[in-house]
């Protein structure tokens, strides 16, 4: 049956109510969606295939063009030439822009792509618009993406000759709650359900648990397992994964994530070819933007080829008079984008840590994603795992595999090979946790915590006669509570006067099966087991666009009113 | 519709859950493959703020039990009967709808797994264990409700995973 026009759904409806709802007779897709290639792939009955267009790619350029009338993305559009992307019509990176506010650095960093990114500095969300006959045409990332997903879904329709509804997503492990919400929303929009969002490194992680399973034939009753790091790296994002496999369970240990990637490098390196480069094309007329354009794909081009030669000699005509000629050698490449490298150690090491693994308890060491064909990285994974790469794998197409396995384990579809028989356990890629004793971030649901999971702590008042109690909602891992991503907000009220520090507020966080977050906060006093006023249940994130400046004037209204602090435990 | 009734229940479980552990022990009866639980003793689980792994799970029996193995369990069974029991448990793989129940299910495995897999913490576990048994704890529902005296009892290897504020 034909699916009706394709229409936005309603918050509650992207918010994953139905994320477990039962019996889906359909296999999801798998789609990974790249900040700059794209790919879906399905469970064909005995394996993973990935869907190719009618030009016969299985990897998609992510843009969207606004160049006539109707939009049109990279899954059917036809390039001439890699420039034709950087005219200002193309919105491209949406990955890198969805969900975040304008006071966020890394949309201060795509200030340099050829469309309009505009920002105001105040927490909101950032102005993003194409240019389409000498016309600024304002958009947002999640209706680029739903384009872009929309174009995706009539490629996997018109080849498997059915309606597509249920897909798995593979997403970044950094990306916040509310980040995910954007990522439903954009779904939703193009008339997809999101059956789960998978860290991308979690998706590795069930390939490799699979590939495993088929080769030992390991029974889930032996005891033996292998402990695996994973380290993923594209053009927007770098992740990291620490999994212990046996039997066909992927069990996530540890998860570590950071938007750094191939963008960045690409960025770097222009600065470096051209050291006002920013300055230069910020009035960004048509001639700028050609020039940036020219500019950007010269340097790209150079990165590519380092990957196989020392160095490289870059001629670009600018357009504009200046012409820039260097030749680059790999050393010089490395030096400009240290600070990116660094960041990738420390976000292995950080890994491992949690995992509590060592590196000579590692089994394998699997690097994917655009960025695994730069030497560097992979020295840098070699040298800190002390192994050698894991071979098994595509790296441009493992997790599109994972998610794809995922979508056919998620659809309840089984296998008479057992080559389904998979289970991934995962972590919680953040911490969450309130805001208290000042401004500190207290953790509730610690980073790298089981899932589904269910945590609780004690608070108490930092005022005498405090009845009323603000509880605000931060994601992430820095001490100072504003530095987090920001969740939610709710005031508890009603609270007996009594002295500061006697009433325990209580807080539970709670993540089912579908991801769902829910907090929920109560009173009690001394002596008495039941709560004073009815507990508080909110599902989080409730915060919209434009919560960036919401923490600052909750703060600048209620100074201290409403604090509070932990509770010292008894013991 | 079919998600109002999952948001009760969920609702119903979660404030279960919020009025002290003890009474979230209740629906731990179905699980498969695994002894029932006796009932509550010791409510250690009232005074469980940051560290709940430890102090939550001794409520209901040993931990042993929770897995379905033997004390003396090696490393490698305690491991295996854990897979067993996540792809039994697990909420991505049990029947649909049933997803609530065996999400507290699986917390509880998961929490039992946590411990006795961590030799540290096992080591401090098996030691309480013992010394439960010998005392021979039968609290009453009353004293189980002076949740602080109660806890301070028994509960030294309640560990603290970190550094609390004082009130101030």
């Amino acid at each position: 049956m034909a699916e009706p026009a394709y229409t936005v759904a309603s918050d509650s409806e992207t918010t994953g109510e139905e994320k477990s709802s039962p019996a889906f007779p359909e296999i999801a897709i798998g789609i990974d969606i790249g900040t700059s290639q794209c790919s879906v792939a399905i469970w064909n009955g005995s394996q993973v295939e990935l869907l190719k267009n009618t030009r016969n790619q299985k990897l998609m350029r992510s843009y969207v063009t606004f160049k006539d009338e109707v939009p049109s993305g990279g899954v059917s559009n036809q390039l001439s030439h890699e420039h034709e992307m950087l005219t200002g019509a193309a919105i491209f990176n949406m990955k890198r822009l969805i969900g975040r506010v304008d006071t966020d650095p890394v949309v201060h960093a795509s200030k340099s792509l050829p469309f309009l990114v505009q920002t105001l500095d105040i927490g909101v969300r950032p102005f993003i618009a194409a240019l389409v006959n000498n016309v600024w045409r304002s958009t947002t990332p999640e209706e680029v993406l739903a384009i872009f997903l929309v174009e995706l879904r009539v490629m996997a329709e018109v080849q498997l000759k059915r309606p597509i509804r249920n897909v798995v997503l593979s997403i970044p492990v950094s990306f916040s709650r509310f980040q995910l919400t954007r990522i439903e929303r954009a779904c939703a929009m193009a008339g997809l359900h999101v059956l789960r969002l998978m860290p991308e490194p979690t998706a590795v992680a069930l390939l490799y648990a699979q590939q495993q399973q088929q080769m030992v034939h390991d029974t889930m009753g032996s005891g033996s397992e292998k402990i695996a790091v994973i380290f993923n790296m594209g053009a927007g994002y770098c992740d990291v994964a620490v999994t212990v496999t046996g039997g066909g369970v992927s069990q996530i240990k540890a998860l570590a994530g950071s938007a750094i990637g191939g963008e960045d490098l690409l960025q770097n390196l222009m600065r470096h070819l051209l050291p006002n480069w920013e300055k230069l094309f910020s009035s960004r007329g048509i001639n700028e933007i050609n020039s940036m354009g020219l500019l950007r794909v010269a340097t790209q081009d150079a990165i590519h080829k380092l990957s196989s030669q020392d160095s490289v000699q870059i001629d670009v005509d600018l357009g504009n008079g200046s012409r820039i000629c260097k030749v680059v050698n790999r050393q010089e490449f490395e030096e400009v984008n240290h600070k990116v490298f660094e960041k990738c150690e420390s976000l292995i090491i950080q890994c491992l840590n949690d995992a509590k693994v060592d590196a000579d308890d590692l089994t394998d060491v699997i690097v994917v994603g655009g960025c695994s064909y730069i030497p560097k990285i992979r020295n840098l994974v070699k040298s800190i795992c002390k192994r050698e790469l894991y071979k098994g794998m595509n790296p441009l197409e493992a997790a599109v595999c994972g998610a794809a396995l995922e979508g056919a384990v998620a659809s309840g579809i089984s296998d008479p090979f057992g080559s389904l028989d998979l289970l991934t356990i995962q972590a919680t890629p953040l911490g969450i946790g309130i805001r208290a004793n000042g401004n500190r971030f207290v953790p509730i649901i610690p980073r790298n915590t089981t899932m589904p999971a269910r945590k609780e702590l004690i608070f108490t008042t930092v005022n005498d006669n405090q009845t009323d109690v603000l509880i605000v909602v931060y994601e992430g891992d820095a001490e100072k509570a504003e530095e987090n991503h920001l969740l939610g907000y709710f005031k508890i009220m009603g609270i007996p006067p009594a002295p500061k520090g006697v009433p325990e507020i209580k807080v539970c966080m709670d993540i089912d099966a579908s991801n769902v977050l829910r907090v929920l906060a109560g009173v009690m006093l001394p002596g008495s087991q039941q709560p004073v006023v009815p507990i508080m249940e909110v599902r989080m994130p409730t915060v919209d666009d434009g919560h960036g400046w919401c923490a600052e004037a909750l703060h600048r209204t209620y100074g201290a009113t409403l604090d509070l602090v932990t509770v010292q435990q008894k013991i | 519709m079919a998600s109002t009734s999952s948001a009760f229940a969920t609702f119903g479980s979660s404030a279960a859950g919020f009025m002290g552990s003890k009474v979230s022990v209740k629906d731990t009866t179905s699980m498969p493959t695994r002894v029932q639980f006796r009932p509550l003793r010791v409510s250690a689980a009232c005074s469980s703020t940051a560290e709940r792994t430890v102090s939550h799970i001794a409520s209901p029996s040993s931990l042993y039990e929770v897995l379905g193995i033997q004390m003396g369990a090696t490393c490698q069974e305690i491991k295996a009967a854990y897979r067993r029991l996540a792809r039994v448990l697990h909420p991505d793989v049990s029947a649909n709808g049933q997803n609530n129940a065996t999400a507290h299910e699986f917390i509880k495995v998961h929490e039992a797994y946590s411990t006795l897999s961590d030799p540290e913490k096992r080591a401090d576990y098996d030691r309480t264990l013992l010394f439960r048994t010998r005392r021979s704890f039968a609290m009453s529902a009353s004293a189980a409700s002076m949740a602080s005296s109660a806890a301070s009892g028994f509960s030294g290897y309640t560990r603290r995973s970190w550094e609390t504020d004082q009130c101030w």
